[in-house]
C-alpha cells in the first residue's frame, strides 16, 4: 500500500440500522480502526458498535470553559470593585461576594456553551464543505433514510476485498470504491 | 387522513405510525424546497413586514424625539418599553425551556416541537433586546453597560440587578443563537442532499458545515447538546428570576418583594407555552402536518398551560396576600388602588385571560378543540402582557405620596413600539418557515427508530 492511496476508502450501503450495526460490529472485531458508520440520526445501535471517547473529550472542554468562564466573569467584577476602582460604601465589604454570583454564572453558561460548540466543530473537523465521501453514489442519501459504512484506505488492514466480503455478508445494497 | 385521525388522538402517538425516515425528510424539506410558497405566507408575511416597518419607524422617532414621544413621565417613569421586555424575555424563556428540560427528562413529544420554540425564543429575545436601549434615553451610550473600563474609565455597577439583567440578556440571547444552530446543522445537511436547485446547495451547504452524519459526529454532537441542554434550563431560570429581581430590589411599594422571581419566572413559562401553542396550531393546519405534530402534542401542552396557570393563580394570591400580612398600609394602598384604582381594568383583564379562562383545559373537549385553544393561548398571550403592563405602571402610578401620584397612558408610540415589535417577531417567523425546516427531521427520526424497535428503521422509498 503507497504512502498516499488513490482511493479514500470502500464504501458500503445499507437498508437499515440493524446491518450497518452488524458490520460495523464485524469491522471492530476484526481490528479496523480507521472506519465510520453514516446515517441521519444518532441512533443508540449504532453508537455503542462504534467506539470514540470523544464525549469524555467534550465533557472535559466544556468543564474547563466552565471554570474558565466563572473565574474571568467573578474576577472581572472583582478587579473593580476591590482592586481598580473601590468604593466605602458605609463601611460594606468590598468583594460584595453574593451580588457578583449571577454576572458571573451568566457568563459561566456562556462560555461553556460556545466551549461545547467549539468542541463540537474541532472533534467532527467541521467546518469542512468538501469531503471525499460526497463523491460515492447514493451518499445524500445518509442524511436521509440509509446508513453507510466506509472502510478508509489509510487503515492497516485495509483489503478491499475482504471488506467487500463482509459487506456483502451483512446484506449490502451496493459496493463502491471511493476516489480521494 | 381522517379515517385514521382516531389513533393520534390526544392519547395517541407523537407521529404517524406509518411515518418512516424517507417520509420524515421527504414531507418535511419538501415544504422548504420544493413547495411553492403559499398564497398565505404572502398574506401572513406582508401583514408582519408591515408591522415591522412600523417598529423601525417607532424607533428611528424615539432616536429622534427621545424617549418623550412615549407617555411615561415622573411618576411613571416607566412604560411600555418596561413591561414589552418582561414580556418578550419571558415568552422567550419559555421556548428554551421546552426545548432543553424536556429534552433533559427524554420526553418524545418535545422533538415534535422544540424546533419551533427554539426560534420563537430566538425572535423574542431579539424583541425583548430592543426595549431597554430603546428606553435608555441616549440609546448611541448603551454599549456604556459593557464593562471596559480602561477605555472609558467609567465602571458599570455589578451589584445592581438591572446590571445583571444586561449579562444575563447578552448571554442568553447568545447561547440561544447556538443552541438553534447546533440542532439545525444536521437538518441543512438533508436539506442540502435534497436540494435541486444550486442556490439551495451553495446556501444549505454552508449552513451544514460539511455535516456527514457520521456515528463518531453523532456522538460529539449529542455530548456537547446533552450538556448545553443542562445548562440553558437553569440559564433560563436565572435570567427570568434576575428579571423579577429587577424590580424586587426597587424601592416602589408595590415592586419591593421577594416574591418577584418564582412569580416572574412561571408567567414567562405559561407566556412561552401560550406561543409555542398560538403558533403550532396553524402552522400544523397549513402546513398539513397533522401527522407529525399531532395532537397529542397539543394536549401534552394545553396540559402544561394549566398547571402553570395554576401555579399562576398561587403567586397572584401569594401577591394579595403579602401587603395584608406584612401590614405595610402604603403596600396595601398600592395593591388595592391596582386591583380597583385607576388601572383596576388591566388587573381583572389579567385574571381573568390568565386565570378564569384558562380553567376550561380541565376539559378534554376543550384540549381538543383547535380553535378554542388557539383561542385560550392568544388570550394567555395578551394576559401576560396586559399582568405585566398593569405590575410595572400601577406601582409607580400610586407611590408613597399622595402628591406624587400621577397617571400614565401609551401614545401612538408606545403602541407603534408593542405592535412593531410583535411585527418583527413574527416577520421572522414567516423567513423561518419558509428557508428552514420546521419540525426537526433528525429528532423525529429518533422518535420513529425508537417506536419501531431496534434494527427495524430505514428506508421504505428505493
Amino acid at each position: 500500500m503507497s504512502l498516499r492511496p488513490a482511493t479514500y476508502g470502500l464504501m458500503g450501503e445499507f437498508r437499515t440500522t440493524a446491518e450497518a450495526a452488524a458490520v460495523a460490529r464485524e469491522l471492530r472485531a476484526a481490528g479496523f480502526t480507521r472506519w465510520d458508520v453514516y446515517g441521519p440520526a444518532p441512533l443508540e445501535e449504532i453508537e455503542h458498535a462504534t467506539p470514540t471517547r470523544r464525549g469524555i473529550l467534550i465533557t472535559a472542554i466544556m468543564f474547563a470553559a466552565a471554570i474558565v468562564g466563572a473565574c474571568w466573569g467573578y474576577f472581572l467584577q472583582y478587579w473593580d470593585a476591590v482592586i481598580d476602582f473601590p468604593i466605602n460604601v458605609g463601611g460594606r465589604p468590598l468583594d460584595g461576594w453574593p451580588g457578583f454570583v449571577p454576572s458571573a454564572w451568566e457568563i459561566c453558561a456562556l462560555f461553556t456553551v460556545y466551549g461545547g460548540f467549539l468542541a463540537f466543530l474541532i472533534t467532527c473537523r467541521l467546518p469542512r464543505l468538501h469531503h471525499p465521501l460526497f463523491a460515492a453514489p447514493h451518499f445524500e442519501r445518509a442524511t436521509q433514510d440509509r446508513f453507510f459504512v466506509c472502510v478508509e484506505a489509510a487503515d492497516a488492514q485495509y483489503e478491499a476485498a475482504r471488506v467487500g466480503e463482509i459487506f456483502t455478508r451483512h446484506g449490502v445494497i451496493e459496493t463502491s470504491e471511493v476516489p480521494a | 387522513m381522517p379515517e385514521r385521525a382516531a389513533e393520534l388522538g390526544y392519547e395517541g402517538p407523537v407521529i404517524g405510525p406509518e411515518q418512516d425516515f424517507s417520509s420524515v425528510s421527504t414531507t418535511l424539506s419538501d415544504l422548504v424546497l420544493e413547495r411553492p410558497t403559499p398564497r398565505w405566507w404572502y398574506i401572513g408575511a406582508a401583514i408582519s413586514a408591515a408591522g415591522f416597518l412600523l417598529f423601525v419607524i417607532a424607533c428611528l422617532w424615539t432616536f429622534v424625539g427621545g424617549v418623550g414621544v412615549w407617555g411615561v413621565n415622573i411618576p411613571v417613569a416607566w412604560g411600555f418599553a418596561l413591561a414589552n421586555y418582561v414580556w418578550w424575555i419571558g415568552i422567550a424563556s419559555g421556548g428554551t425551556f421546552i426545548s432543553s428540560l424536556f429534552y433533559l427528562v427524554g420526553s418524545d413529544w418535545r422533538n415534535g416541537v422544540n424546533r419551533t420554540a427554539e426560534t420563537m425564543t430566538l425572535l423574542a429575545a431579539a424583541a425583548a433586546g430592543m426595549m431597554p436601549i430603546l428606553h435608555l434615553g441616549r440609546q448611541g451610550l448603551f454599549y456604556w453597560l459593557f464593562p471596559y473600563s480602561t477605555v472609558m474609565g467609567i465602571w458599570p455597577q455589578f451589584l445592581s440587578p438591572l446590571l445583571w439583567d444586561f449579562f444575563a440578556l447578552l448571554c442568553y440571547v447568545l447561547t440561544s443563537i447556538v443552541f438553534w444552530y447546533i440542532g439545525l446543522v444536521p437538518d441543512c445537511a438533508t436539506l442540502r442532499d435534497r436540494a435541486t436547485k444550486r442556490w439551495q446547495q451553495i446556501f444549505y451547504g454552508i449552513l451544514a458545515l460539511g455535516w456527514r452524519g457520521s456515528a463518531r459526529d453523532w456522538h460529539s454532537y449529542k455530548s456537547a447538546y446533552l450538556i448545553m441542554a443542562g445548562i440553558m434550563a437553569p440559564m433560563v431560570v436565572s435570567v427570568h428570576s434576575i428579571v423579577g429581581l429587577d424590580f424586587a430590589a426597587g424601592l416602589i411599594a408595590g415592586w419591593h418583594s421577594t416574591q418577584w422571581p418564582p412569580y416572574f419566572f412561571i408567567g414567562a413559562l405559561y407566556s412561552g407555552w401560550a406561543v409555542v401553542l398560538a403558533l403550532m396550531i396553524p402552522l400544523r393546519w397549513f402546513y398539513s402536518l397533522e401527522r407529525i405534530i399531532t395532537e397529542r402534542h397539543l394536549d401534552v401542552i394545553a396540559k402544561l398551560m394549566l398547571a402553570t396557570g395554576l401555579m399562576l393563580a398561587y403567586c397572584y394570591l401569594l401577591e394579595a396576600m403579602e401587603p395584608f400580612y406584612t401590614g405595610d398600609a402604603t403596600k396595601a394602598t398600592e395593591y388595592l388602588a391596582s386591583a380597583f384604582g385607576h388601572y383596576g381594568a388591566t388587573f381583572w383583564a389579567r385574571n381573568t385571560l390568565n386565570i378564569f379562562v384558562p380553567q376550561l383545559l380541565w376539559l378534554p373537549v376543550i384540549r381538543r378543540n383547535k380553535l378554542a385553544l388557539e383561542l385560550i393561548s392568544i388570550g394567555i398571550v395578551a394576559g401576560m402582557w396586559i399582568e405585566r403592563y398593569n405590575f410595572v405602571v400601577s406601582a409607580l402610578a400610586q407611590d408613597y405620596v399622595p402628591s406624587k401620584w400621577g397617571w400614565f397612558g401609551g401614545t401612538f408610540w408606545d403602541w407603534s413600539i408593542l405592535i412593531g415589535s410583535a411585527g418583527m417577531v413574527m416577520f421572522g417567523f414567516f423567513a423561518f418557515i419558509r428557508l428552514l425546516p420546521v419540525v426537526s427531521m433528525f429528532e423525529i427520526r429518533e422518535i420513529i427508530h425508537k417506536r419501531r424497535g431496534r434494527g427495524a428503521t430505514g428506508g421504505a422509498r428505493q
